[in-house]
């Protein structure tokens, strides 16, 4: 297919890394782990260059291949939940409690406590603040499937933290 | 699920999973590793290439085999052919001095 956009690598790296890493951040609870999917997201981009079709395609298939290595990683290690922010604490000294809110704190931990397909799909809902459309597409997952994973998710997180943080659910 | 407006608890989502800064050098490292996997991917390049000619040689030997084998079989035929019609001329050449014979026998005797 003919098109005149010409990707530049390294100014792709520029405008998604961050994007990338923080997606697989979020599903993983693990910065090594995050950076290693990271770049090996950016090299298969690399690979597949040509394939690339425009800016938003660049993004779209950067989101989408970020999500399933995440995926990939977390069923090969078989690390599930809470224990990632434990291990995470434990192996990168990051105190998940410096974030500047306490309560952003929390919900980071109660994020990794989440079935793996609600995460992802609240982590593409609030970080990447797509539709659900595009979660589904971005997923590869039936709306749906989408939409329930979204409901059950925010209910799940929102029972979490009124357990946790009922001093917070009091002042809303 | 319909595209509501986000209630406060929503909000602080949304400010919680902001986008955090990649670690610093990553960057660096996707650019090394990028240049270490060039050189291999040209090395892959070749293997491919030398791969396939072999395989075209290969095929290429098969071809011609077969078409020996039947190159063969076809001048066998054509010699067997030849033969056949020698034969025939022999036979017919005995048939026709025997007949003369015959005939020469015959007026000696008459």
């Amino acid at each position: 297919m003919a098109h005149d956009w010409q990707p530049d690598f390294e100014q792709l790296v520029d405008e998604h890394q961050s994007m990338v890493f923080s997606l697989a951040l979020r599903m993983t609870g693990d910065r090594g782990l995050a950076e290693e999917i990271a770049q090996d997201v950016f090299l298969e981009l690399d690979r597949n260059l040509g394939k690339i079709e425009s800016q938003p395609h660049a993004c779209f298939w950067l989101r989408r291949v970020a999500m399933n290595r995440s995926t990939d990683a977390l069923r090969r290690r078989r690390v599930h939940g809470i224990n990632l922010w434990v291990e995470m604490e434990d192996r990168h000294g990051i105190k998940v409690e410096e974030r500047a809110s306490p309560l952003g704190a929390r919900l980071e931990q109660l994020l990794a406590t989440l079935p793996e397909p609600q995460r992802a799909a609240l982590v593409l809902r609030y970080q990447e603040e797509l539709t659900p459309e595009e979660i589904a597409a971005t997923l590869e997952a039936p709306l749906a499937t989408v939409k329930s994973n979204l409901q059950r998710g925010l209910k799940l997180l929102r029972a979490k933290a009124g357990v946790y943080l009922k001093e917070y659910i009091r002042g809303t | 699920m319909e595209l509501e407006p986000m209630d406060d608890f929503e909000k602080e989502l949304r400010q919680t999973f902001e986008r955090q800064p990649a670690p610093p050098g990553m960057k660096g490292k996707i650019m090394a590793r990028r240049r270490v996997s060039e050189p291999r991917s040209h090395a892959v390049l070749w293997q491919r290439l030398a791969a396939s000619l072999a395989l075209a040689a290969v095929l290429g030997g098969v071809v011609e085999w077969n078409w020996h084998l039947r190159e063969e079989r076809r001048k066998g035929e054509a010699a067997r052919q030849q033969v056949l019609t020698a034969l025939r001329i022999t036979n017919h050449a005995l048939n026709h001095m025997n007949k003369q014979l015959a005939a020469h026998g015959r007026a000696v005797q008459e």
